[in-house]
């Protein structure tokens, strides 16, 4: 089998534009891969589309280092050939009728999307557990979480069947699978990249962010995704290449550790590797002192009465009668709507849209919502004032590393404490990335969080691809999809 | 029974006549055949966010103008959550704790002011028809810009009632925001009504979508009486929801509001805080034309009579044509009566504007003066209507009336003597023989002769 998709984006584009490769070749790859996947990468793959798609392309196009290659999109990004299911049985059979923005921008940059990528329902979860069509396992052990709730993008890069995928990160849905799973994953800045057909789960929150094998692939390939959509009022996009930082000393970089990051909650082996970094990173010229962020620790209840709140709300257009699951035989229009939604809702979804209505009921809206907007705006000020001291603040992704397909499943509380670490830079809007920092002794992916201010993802690129070069790990993991 | 006072208020909802949808780019037009205006917004598809129309914006400003309100110069939008068919996503968006218009009024005919709370901005929803038993959904409707006007209960007749719907509506039409058709839906009315015999406020109740002005006294008529019956029968009244049936004259009770409904509003957080200043204000504030009130008033001081008043402001345009003028020293009452007779039928008849027509600012001076100064009749000017309204250039000169005494003796000297026989049977008691020697005066002159001078004249000759 060809392992042309094993090699850098760099040098498949120079294969493909001296014509010794063309981009059937590489699609071909990719459905031999996704063949031998068992991993549930994919709720659904477009072989005959990626083909012909890739056979209408025409002459390579030089300047444009994405030509011909393939990507899978997360399955809440909605698409005109091929369903988008949201990971839920409410959406199984549902066909948009328009394309998301970013589908518009990567057929104009010439990409090829292979297919759409297993998720948490409604991108609700923190380890793809909660998907309609099965958990997704996570390349370095298959019997573990991929984590979510981008499970699907996560391990499909991961295990080489595609070297560009996107995600959608709300509280950390992008960086903790691409933790889990060995990747590098970016949340960029609130209103960077459109949500114009991003099927939204809480909408102050969502973001779309690349997924990629290391930190180049990862800004080349945001360069395409911020061109302003007018669809989208809070999208502002600023286009710029992402690139123009990396590899660039950082020596007097200011770099901000929260104290909260590296609390004992924090598993011991990724504190250690967090350690490291810091020593590293000290030793080629970067200052790194411990600071204390107010407000971050409440990020998480937060985020339960904000995101809940706006989710109860966004997943109200599913009532059966537009699209979408539609259940039989209801005697009236309230029987219609609460069977409909009864079956056609898995139970996270459920429960997160009763506590979310819970939260913006009656007196709560003052009690709970409003009080936690405030504090939301706390926590950004927070963020504001190290930003005016310092350049990025570092971290790990998460609090732990993968757990077993099955644990914690009767446990709701856990997704949300999964995502401790990186919920805080939603509720900012600020951008963040997970990238890989390390192994543990069992030989499971650390990643570490780098979060910077609004707008300065090319610096915390510039950061990722120092620590990227002077580790040289080997990401591609050796578990049984591999064979 | 005649010690109850009724109390009441009004909320009004109006479709704005923007070309677009607010919160899509689907076209603004209910009417065109069913479920052709509309896209993935309106039909509330999976990731599909809203857009805001700034015309809707504009117009609502206008709208606030108008009618005296505070404007915030911060807003945003809120998502009202509730399930119904007629709603596609789940929610309407509207604007529940920051309205763009607060504390407004409205003068009604009596110079009563009528405090208005809040107007606020919010999207229509589908429309639903019932049908054999199935419901269909007209999606041309759901995200049409409504402005929402919410009065004070400060009405207390059914008189005061109407005369706000009607001055509001003259209002609204005048500010151009809305065609405000009662009888199509582009402008409803809900009216809130209760009675007490103090100055605390009874239960009330709402009824919902009064399909026209008369049958909005009516509502109330039957309201209160069912009110007060209700109350002296010892019964205890429910803050309820009802509905005007007009074939009947009664209300109906639709169903009661004690469970206050939790819509569990918060912030749309897909639309960005909109900030205005004091130029997007000054902006629209140019577009703010003169209303009826003030129209009104004007025309007293000018000493239009008050059926011409009225007639103007229930024509806009002639009423715009007419305010040309108020600086200018003419007979308000000849330039009223010419613009409401003649000049309506010509126009009507012709279909023009008479923006489009030959009477400019400078020719309607001139022709209102020269009847005022009698140089031509009310008979000649009709006659000549087209001409001054089509031709290039104004000939007034050959119609003039002849106002000279020297002419006008020399004509009825002419003609005594060419009628002898006439002469003879007036001085023999035929009053009638006069009126003919008269038309023989103005034939002889072309009609230009000055009637009343004429009259005077032949009357002296013939009595001599």
């Amino acid at each position: 089998m060809s392992k042309y998709l094993d090699l850098g984006i760099n040098e498949i584009h120079d294969l493909l534009v001296k014509k010794e490769i063309t981009p059937v070749d590489l699609v071909n790859e990719v459905f031999d891969r996704i063949d031998l996947d068992k991993l549930n990468c994919f709720i659904t793959t477009d072989k005959e589309g990626a083909l012909k798609r890739a056979e209408s392309l025409g002459e390579p196009d030089e300047n444009n280092i994405l030509w011909g290659l393939p990507i899978a999109l997360k399955d809440n990004m909605v698409t005109t050939n091929m369903r988008t299911t949201a990971g839920s049985k409410m959406l199984e059979n549902f066909v948009s009728v328009y394309d998301a923005h970013i589908v518009d921008l990567i057929n104009e940059n010439k990409m090829i999307i292979i297919g759409k990528t297993n998720m948490d329902e409604f991108a609700m979860g923190s380890s793809n557990q909660t998907s309609y069509f099965g958990p997704v396992r996570n390349p370095w052990n298959n019997s573990l979480v991929s984590g979510g709730s981008s499970g699907g993008s996560a391990s499909s890069v991961s295990s080489r069947i595609v070297p560009f995928a996107l995600g959608s990160d709300t509280g950390g849905s992008i960086r903790q699978p691409s933790s889990f799973c060995g990747i590098v994953g970016l949340k960029p800045t609130y209103g960077r990249v459109s949500r114009y057909g991003l099927i939204a789960f809480a909408s102050s929150l969502d973001q779309i962010g690349p997924m990629t094998r290391n930190v180049f692939e990862n800004a080349s390939l945001l360069n395409i995704l911020c061109k302003k959509d007018k669809r989208d009022l809070t999208h502002i996009g600023k286009e710029e290449d992402f690139t123009r930082l990396i590899g660039e000393p950082i020596s007097g970089m200011k770099i901000a550790i929260p104290e909260f990051y590296i609390s004992d909650v924090i598993d011991s082996q990724v504190l250690d590797k967090i350690n490291d970094i810091r020593k590293l990173l000290e030793d080629n010229g970067a200052t790194v002192e411990t600071v204390k962020v107010p407000y971050i620790d409440y990020a998480v209840p937060l985020y339960q009465i904000i995101a809940l709140g706006e989710a109860s709300s966004n997943l109200a257009r599913f009532d059966g009668i537009k699209y979408g699951y539609s259940a039989k035989n209801a005697k009236n229009i309230d029987e219609f709507y609460k069977k409909t939604r009864s079956e056609g809702f898995g139970d996270e979804v459920k429960r997160r849209i009763m506590v979310g209505s819970f939260m913006l009921s009656g007196k709560n809206v003052s009690e709970y919502y409003n009080k936690a907007l405030k504090i939301r705006k706390s926590i950004s000020n927070s963020f504001e004032e190290i930003f005016k001291e310092y350049d990025l603040v570092i971290g790990p992704t998460t609090t732990c590393l993968p757990y077993e397909i099955g644990e914690f499943l009767q446990d709701p509380n856990r997704s949300f404490v999964d995502d401790v670490l990186t919920i805080p830079v939603n509720m900012a809007g600020l951008p963040g990335m997970s990238v890989p920092i390390g192994f543990s002794k069992e030989h499971l992916p650390i990643g570490m969080q780098i979060i910077g201010n609004k707008w300065e993802e090319a610096v915390m690129y510039k950061l990722a691809a120092f620590i990227e070069s002077k580790l040289s790990l080997d990401l591609v993991p050796g578990g049984d999809n591999n064979e | 029974m005649s010690n109850y006072k009724p109390t009441i208020g009004i909320e009004v909802h109006l479709e704005l006549n923007t070309d677009a949808k607010v919160f899509s780019l689907s076209k603004n037009n209910y009417s065109d055949v069913a479920n052709t205006n509309i896209n993935e917004i309106d039909l509330a598809y999976p990731g599909v966010l809203p857009t805001f129309n700034k015309g809707v914006l504009d117009k609502a400003l206008l709208a606030c103008l108008g009618l005296n309100m505070n404007i915030s110069r911060k807003m945003h939008f809120d998502r009202k959550n509730y399930y119904y068919p007629d709603l596609p996503k789940g929610y309407q968006i509207t604007q529940f704790n920051t309205p763009i218009g607060l504390n407004g009024y409205l003068t009604l005919s009596t110079g009563k002011k009528v405090g208005i709370s809040d107007i606020h901005i919010e999207e229509d929803t589908c429309k639903s028809l019932h049908h054999n038993g199935k419901t269909l959904l007209n999606y041309n409707r759901c995200g049409v810009p409504l402005i929402e006007i919410v009065s004070c209960a400060d009405m207390n007749s059914k008189e005061e009632a109407m005369d706000y719907a009607e001055r509001l509506r003259e209002t609204l039409l005048y500010l151009g925001v809305s065609d405000c058709k009662i009888e199509e839906g582009s402008m409803r009315f809900d009216v809130n009504i209760s009675v007490s015999k103090d100055d605390t406020l009874g239960v009330r109740s709402e009824i919902k979508n009064i399909g026209s002005i008369s049958n909005i006294g009516d509502a109330i008529d039957y309201e209160v009486k069912r009110k007060i019956e209700a109350l002296e029968n010892g019964e205890e009244l429910l803050f309820e929801t009802r509905r005007f049936d007009s074939d009947t004259g009664k209300t109906i009770f639709m169903r009661t509001k004690d469970t206050n409904n939790d819509y569990r509003y918060f912030p749309e957080p897909d639309i960005p805080y909109i900030y205005l200043d004091e130029d997007d204000i000054l902006s629209v504030k140019e577009k703010l034309v003169m209303l009826p009130k003030e129209r009104r008033e004007e025309y007293k001081k000018r000493s239009i009579s008050n059926i011409n008043i009225e007639k103007l402001i229930a024509n806009k345009e002639l009423s715009d044509y007419l305010n040309i003028f108020l600086d200018e020293n003419i007979d308000f009452n000849i330039a009223s009566n010419i613009l409401l007779g003649d000049i309506s039928s010509y126009l009507n008849k012709t279909r023009k504007s008479i923006f489009d027509t030959k009477l400019d600012k400078e020719r309607f001076i001139i022709v209102v003066n020269a009847l005022k100064a009698e140089e031509i009749s009310s008979k000649i000017f009709k006659e000549i209507l087209n001409s001054i309204m089509e031709d290039d250039a104004l000939d007034l000169d050959s119609h003039k009336q002849v106002n000279s005494d020297e002419k006008i003796i020399e004509i009825v000297t002419k003609v005594i003597n060419d009628y002898p026989d006439s002469v003879k049977d007036y001085k023999n008691g035929k009053d009638n023989a006069i009126k003919f020697l008269m038309g023989m005066c103005m034939k002889e002159s072309g009609g230009k002769l000055n009637p009343k001078m004429v009259m005077d004249i032949l009357q002296d000759f013939l009595n001599k």
